[in-house]
C-alpha cells in the first residue's frame, strides 16, 4: 500500500513538481516569538474564505431586485433552516472579520513590520482593508429591509457631503438622486462582482509578498532590540537557513534583517494558525446557530417610527455625527480619508530602521491615541443604541 | 542591403508599437462604453409624477398630520415606493414636508411632547415650519412640490431644492 | 432574583413609610447639603486615586517586564502600596455617607434608589470586595511571585478589571439619577443615556488623576531625597507620572462633549443650566481650569527638557503658547451676565459692538470646539515631543522648578474634580432623580422650574 501511494505521489511530482512546492511552501522559516500574534492574518485570511464559499450559496437564492431581495430572504428565514445558518454565517463571520482585521493592522503596526523591504506588504494590506470594508458596506445594502435600506440612505448620504463633487458621488452611487431599484443592484454588482475580482488577486499579491520577504515577527527576535537593553551584549548574526531563506541574503539594515531563532511553518506556525481560526469559526457558528442574521420588516421609506442603527463598525463614525456641529461636518469626511492616507503613507513617513516601539514615540503615540479615539467612539456610539 | 536605414523601424520596434497601439484600440473600445454606462445616471433625467395625496381640508391647525403616498420606483419596474408627507397647517397656509432629515436623510416624526419634528439618528430637530432648530441638520426639512386642487393635495415626487 | 426582592421590597417600603416623607428644609437642608457634599467630594477625591491606581499599576508592572527595566516595578509595587495603606479611609468616609447622613436624611430616595438599582449595587459590592482583596494579595504576593512574574501579572490584570467593574457599577446609579429609564428593564437600567459617556469619562479621569497624584508625590519625595538613585528614580516617575495624565486628559474633550450631548438630548433642562444657566460660570470656569492644566504640564514638558539641554524644548515652548492661546479662546464668556435668560429678558442678546451682551467668540460652536480640538491635538503634539527628547534627558537632575508645576498640577486637577461634582449635583437640581424624586424628597414633582423647550435655546 504504501509503494502504490508512494508511487502514485511520484507521477504527480514529475508531471507537477509537487514536492518542491510542498517543500518550500511548508518548511518556510518562521520567527519563534510572539508567534500567537501572527496568527490573526492566517485567521483573516479563514474569515474571508469563509465569507467566499458563503456568499457564493447564498446568490443561489437571493434575488437583487427591491421586492424580491427582502420576499427571497424572508423565504429563507421561514423556511430553510440550513440556509439560515449560512447567511447567519456570513453575517456574523463579516463582523467578526472586521474586528480581526483591525486587531491585524495594530498588531502589525506596533511590530513595525510595515518597514522596509515589507511597505508594499502594508500598503496592500490597507488597500485590502478598505475593500473589505466596502464589502461589508455594500452587503448591508442587501436584504433590502429597514435596516438595509436606511444604512443605504445614511451611507451614500455621507458621500454627498464632498466638497464640489458630493451629490455626483452620491447620485453615482444611488443611480440618482433617490434610492431606487438601480442602487440595489448596482450595490449587489459591485459587491458580488466588482470588489471580489480586485480583493481576491490583492490577496495573493499580499500572501506573495509575505513569502518574499519572510514574517518579521517581534523585535526582541533581532540583533537591534540588544541595543537598548541595559547591560546586555548585542549577540552575533544569525546563519542563513539552508531551506528557502525568506530573510534577503544582503541585509537591507543588518541588526533587522534576519531573526535570530527560527522554526519550521509547518507543524509549529500552522498549529497556532489552525487553532486560532478554528476557535473564531466555532465562535461565528454558534453565533450563527444561536442568533442569526436578523431580516427586519421590508424597507419602507415612509415610515415615521422607525430608528435606523449603525452596524458596529460605523459607531465610531455615527458617534462623530452625533457630536459635529453642522458648520464642521466636513471634518467627518476628512478624518477617515486622512486616516486612509496617512496610513497608506506610514512606511514612507516612520522610514528609520529602529523596530522597537519604545524607541519611535513619534509615530506609535499618535497611532495609540488614533486607536483609543476610535475604540472610545465605539463605545460611546453603543451606548446610544438603546436610548435614540 | 548591407547599409541600414536608422529611420526605417526595426521588425522589434514594429511589433512593440503594434502591441502597443492594440492594448490601448482594446481599451478605449471598452472604457468608453463601460465608463459612460456607470456615469449614465448622473445625467440622466429621473422621471418626475404627480399623485393625489388626499383631502386635507379636515388637517387640524397646527398639528402636522402625516399621509402616505405611493410612487412608481423606477422606469423598469412595476413596484411603488410609498412616501410620507406631513401636511402643516397655520392661518390658512399649508406646508407640505417630507420626512427626510436634512443631515443623514434619516426619517423624521413628528414629537408632541417637544412640539418639533425630531430626527431618531442624531437628535436633529425642526420647528413646525419644518425650519432646522437643533442639533446637527444644516438645512430646513425638504418640502415636496405641490399643488392644492379646492381641498385636494397633489404632490410630485421631488422637492422644491435639491437636498 | 425576583424572590429575593419580593422579601426585600415590602421591607425597603415600609422603612420608606416611615422615614421622615419630608427632607431636612430650609437652613437644615442646606447644612445636610453641605455636608453630604463635602463628604462626598473628600470620597471621589481618595477613591479615585485607589480605583485609578488599581488599574494602572497592573499595566505599569506589566510595561515593566517588557521594557525589562526595574523602575517601572518599584512604581507599581509603590501605587500597590498606596492602594492597600488608604483604601479604607475612602470607603470609611463612603459608609459614613450612606448609613448614617444619606438614610438620615434622604431615606425616601434611598430607598427608591437602592430598590431601583438593586442589581448594580450588588454586584459593585463584591466587586469592591474582590478589588481590595486583589490588591491586598497583588501587593504582599510580589516577592514570592517574583520567578513567577506571569502569574502576579494576571492578578494585577484581575485587579485591574474588578477596579473596573466596580466603577462601571456605580455610575449606572449615578447616570440613572440623571437620565433616568424604564426601571423595570435592568439592561435599560443599565445602558440608560448617560452611562457609557459617565463610565468612560470617570474611568480616564481616575486614570489621569492617579498619574498627576503621584507625579505629584514622587515631586515631594525627589525634593526630600539624598540617595542618588532614590532623586533618579522620583525625577523619572514624576515625569511618567505626569505624562499619563496629560495622556488620559487630552482624550477627555471629545468624552466629556459626548456626555454633555447625551444630557442635552434626555435630561434638556440640566444641560440648559450649564451651558446657559447659572451654572455657566461654573462650567466656563472648568474649562479653563482644563486649559490651564494642559499649559502647566506642557511648561513641565519645556522645563524638563532645557534642565538637561535636550533637544526639543523650543519646540514645546511654541506648543506651550499655542495651548495657552487655546485657553483663551476657550475660556471667552457668550454671554456677559450670569445666565443667558438675564440677557435675553434685557433684550440685549445681540453681538457687544452692537450694543448687546454676547461675545460671539465664546459661542460653543464653533470656537469653543475648535479650542477644545486644540487642547488635545496640541498635547499629543507635546507628548509625542517630549518623549522624542527623553534619550537626552538624565533622571536626577530635575530642577526645584519642575516639581513645583507637578505639585501645582496636583492640585489643579483636585479643582477640576471638585469643580466637577458642583456642577453634578447643582445641574440636576432640583432633582435627585431627574422628574421623579426631588431634593425635598417628595415625589411631587409641582415645584418645579419651568422648562425652557430645546428650541429656545440658541
Amino acid at each position: 500500500m504504501q509503494r502504490l501511494l508512494s508511487g502514485a505521489y511520484n507521477w504527480f511530482d514529475e508531471r507537477a513538481a509537487v514536492r518542491n512546492l510542498l517543500r518550500k511552501g511548508l518548511y518556510e522559516a518562521v520567527p519563534v516569538r510572539g508567534a500567537w500574534f501572527y496568527t490573526l492574518g492566517s485567521a483573516t485570511l479563514v474569515l474571508i474564505l469563509l465569507q467566499l464559499i458563503t456568499g457564493i450559496f447564498l446568490t443561489l437564492l437571493y434575488v437583487p431586485s427591491v421586492t424580491e431581495a427582502w420576499a427571497s430572504l424572508n423565504y429563507l428565514k421561514q423556511h430553510d433552516a440550513f440556509g439560515s445558518i449560512v447567511r447567519g454565517i456570513h453575517l456574523w463571520s463579516a463582523y467578526i472579520l472586521l474586528f480581526v482585521i483591525g486587531l491585524h493592522m495594530v498588531r502589525t503596526f506596533f511590530s513595525g513590520s510595515y518597514k522596509r523591504p515589507r511597505e508594499l506588504n502594508w500598503v496592500t494590506g490597507v488597500i485590502l482593508f478598505v475593500l473589505v470594508l466596502g464589502m461589508a458596506i455594500t452587503g448591508a445594502f442587501l436584504p433590502w429591509d429597514q435596516a438595509a435600506y436606511w444604512t443605504a440612505v445614511v451611507v451614500t448620504n455621507i458621500a454627498a457631503y464632498t466638497p464640489l463633487i458630493g451629490s455626483f458621488l452620491r447620485a453615482l452611487w444611488r443611480g440618482g438622486d433617490t434610492m431606487g431599484p438601480i442602487t440595489l443592484v448596482r450595490t449587489f454588482g459591485i459587491h458580488v462582482w466588482l470588489l471580489p475580482a480586485i480583493l481576491f488577486p490583492l490577496i495573493l499579491a499580499h500572501l506573495a509578498l509575505l513569502r518574499k520577504h519572510g514574517e518579521f515577527g517581534s523585535y526582541i527576535n533581532y540583533r537591534g532590540a540588544f541595543r537598548s537593553r541595559e547591560g546586555v551584549d548585542v549577540p552575533p548574526a544569525p546563519k542563513q537557513r539552508p531551506i528557502e531563506p525568506p530573510y534577503p541574503a544582503v541585509p537591507t539594515d543588518e541588526l533587522w534583517a534576519a531573526p535570530l531563532e527560527t522554526e519550521d511553518f509547518y507543524p509549529h506556525q500552522t498549529f497556532k494558525d489552525g487553532i486560532v481560526s478554528v476557535g473564531l469559526v466555532i465562535v461565528v457558528f454558534i453565533l450563527a446557530v444561536a442568533i442569526g442574521a436578523p431580516l427586519e420588516a421590508i424597507a419602507d421609506p415612509s415610515t415615521t417610527s422607525y430608528v435606523p442603527v449603525p452596524e458596529w463598525f460605523f459607531l465610531p463614525l455615527d458617534q462623530l455625527l452625533l457630536l459635529v456641529p453642522q458648520q464642521l461636518i466636513p471634518l467627518i469626511l476628512v478624518l477617515p480619508a486622512g486616516g486612509v492616507l496617512l496610513l497608506l503613507a506610514l512606511p514612507f513617513i516612520d522610514r528609520g530602521p529602529e523596530r522597537n516601539p519604545f524607541e519611535r514615540p513619534a509615530v506609535m503615540v499618535p497611532g495609540a491615541f488614533a486607536v483609543l479615539f476610535i475604540v472610545i467612539l465605539t463605545l460611546l456610539g453603543s451606548g446610544r443604541l438603546f436610548n435614540q | 542591403m548591407a547599409h541600414r536605414d536608422p529611420r526605417r523601424l526595426t521588425r522589434r520596434q514594429f511589433d512593440l508599437l503594434g502591441t502597443q497601439v492594440a492594448g490601448a484600440v482594446v481599451a478605449v473600445l471598452l472604457g468608453i462604453p463601460i465608463i459612460g454606462f456607470i456615469l449614465s445616471p448622473l445625467f440622466r433625467r429621473q422621471p418626475t409624477y404627480w399623485q393625489q395625496v388626499g383631502d386635507i381640508g379636515s388637517v387640524p391647525d397646527g398639528q402636522p398630520t402625516k399621509f402616505v403616498v405611493s410612487f412608481p420606483q423606477g422606469e423598469w419596474t412595476s413596484s411603488k415606493v410609498n412616501a410620507a408627507v406631513y401636511v402643516v397647517k397655520q392661518n390658512n397656509n399649508y406646508t407640505v414636508l417630507s420626512n427626510v432629515c436634512s443631515h443623514m436623510q434619516c426619517p423624521v416624526h413628528w414629537d408632541d411632547a417637544l412640539r418639533q419634528f425630531l430626527c431618531p439618528c442624531h437628535g436633529g430637530l425642526y420647528d413646525i415650519t419644518g425650519q432646522n432648530v437643533g442639533g446637527p441638520p444644516p438645512k430646513p426639512l425638504p418640502q415636496y412640490v405641490h399643488r392644492i386642487d379646492g381641498t385636494t393635495l397633489y404632490i410630485e415626487n421631488r422637492f422644491t431644492e435639491n437636498i | 432574583m425576583s424572590q429575593l426582592l419580593a422579601v426585600i421590597a415590602p421591607a425597603l417600603q415600609r422603612l420608606a413609610a416611615e422615614l421622615p416623607a419630608q427632607a431636612p428644609q430650609g437652613s437644615n437642608r442646606i447644612a445636610a447639603q453641605a455636608a453630604i457634599g463635602s463628604l462626598f467630594s473628600l470620597h471621589i477625591l481618595i477613591a479615585g486615586l485607589v480605583s485609578g491606581a488599581g488599574e494602572l499599576a497592573p499595566a505599569i508592572e506589566f510595561l515593566g517586564y517588557v521594557r525589562q527595566r526595574r523602575r517601572y516595578d518599584r512604581l507599581a509595587h509603590g501605587l500597590g502600596r498606596f492602594m492597600v495603606y488608604y483604601f479604607s479611609v475612602s470607603s470609611t468616609i463612603a459608609i459614613l455617607l450612606i448609613t448614617v447622613l444619606l438614610v438620615g436624611f434622604w431615606g425616601h430616595f434611598w430607598s427608591t434608589i437602592v430598590t431601583i438599582g438593586w442589581w448594580p449595587f450588588f454586584i459593585e459590592a463584591w466587586t469592591f470586595v474582590l478589588q481590595v482583596s486583589l490588591a491586598y494579595i497583588w501587593y504582599y504576593s510580589w516577592d514570592a511571585l517574583r520567578g513567577f512574574k506571569g502569574l502576579h501579572m494576571a492578578l494585577g490584570g484581575l485587579l485591574a478589571i474588578a477596579s473596573f467593574l466596580q466603577v462601571y457599577m456605580i455610575d449606572i446609579i449615578a447616570s440613572y439619577m440623571l437620565t433616568p429609564t424604564n426601571p423595570q428593564n435592568p439592561l435599560r437600567l443599565a445602558l440608560n443615556p448617560t452611562s457609557y459617556p459617565l463610565t468612560v469619562h470617570r474611568t480616564v479621569a481616575n486614570l489621569a488623576y492617579i498619574g498627576f497624584v503621584f507625579g505629584a508625590f514622587c515631586a515631594i519625595r525627589f525634593l526630600r531625597a539624598r540617595d542618588p538613585e532614590d532623586r533618579a528614580f522620583y525625577d523619572w516617575a514624576g515625569s511618567f507620572g505626569l505624562l499619563w495624565g496629560v495622556s488620559m486628559t487630552l482624550v477627555q474633550p471629545i468624552v466629556g462633549y459626548s456626555y454633555a450631548k447625551e444630557i442635552q438630548l434626555h435630561a434638556y433642562n440640566s444641560w440648559y443650566k450649564m451651558m446657559f444657566g447659572q451654572l455657566s460660570v461654573v462650567f466656563l470656569w472648568q474649562i479653563f481650569l482644563l486649559g490651564l492644566m494642559f499649559i502647566v504640564a506642557l511648561f513641565y514638558f519645556t522645563r524638563r527638557l532645557r534642565t538637561d539641554h535636550a533637544p526639543g524644548s523650543g519646540l514645546l515652548k511654541l506648543m506651550t503658547a499655542g495651548m495657552v492661546a487655546s485657553t483663551l479662546l476657550a475660556a471667552m464668556p457668550y454671554h456677559i451676565s450670569f445666565s443667558y435668560d438675564t440677557v435675553v429678558a434685557a433684550g440685549l442678546n445681540r453681538p457687544f459692538w452692537e450694543g448687546g451682551l454676547i461675545n460671539p467668540l465664546g459661542s460653543m460652536i464653533p470656537w469653543k470646539v475648535l479650542a477644545l480640538i486644540g487642547y488635545s491635538l496640541l498635547a499629543i503634539a507635546a507628548v509625542v515631543w517630549y518623549l522624542r527628547g527623553l534619550p537626552g534627558v538624565v533622571w536626577g537632575t530635575a530642577r526645584r522648578g519642575e516639581q513645583r508645576l507637578l505639585i501645582l498640577l496636583a492640585g489643579l486637577t483636585m479643582a477640576m474634580i471638585i469643580t466637577m461634582g458642583f456642577i453634578r449635583e447643582n445641574s440636576r437640581a432640583p432633582f435627585l432623580i431627574t422628574g421623579q424624586i426631588t431634593i425635598e424628597g417628595q415625589q411631587n414633582t409641582q415645584n418645579v422650574e419651568p422648562t425652557p423647550l430645546p428650541s429656545s435655546g440658541p
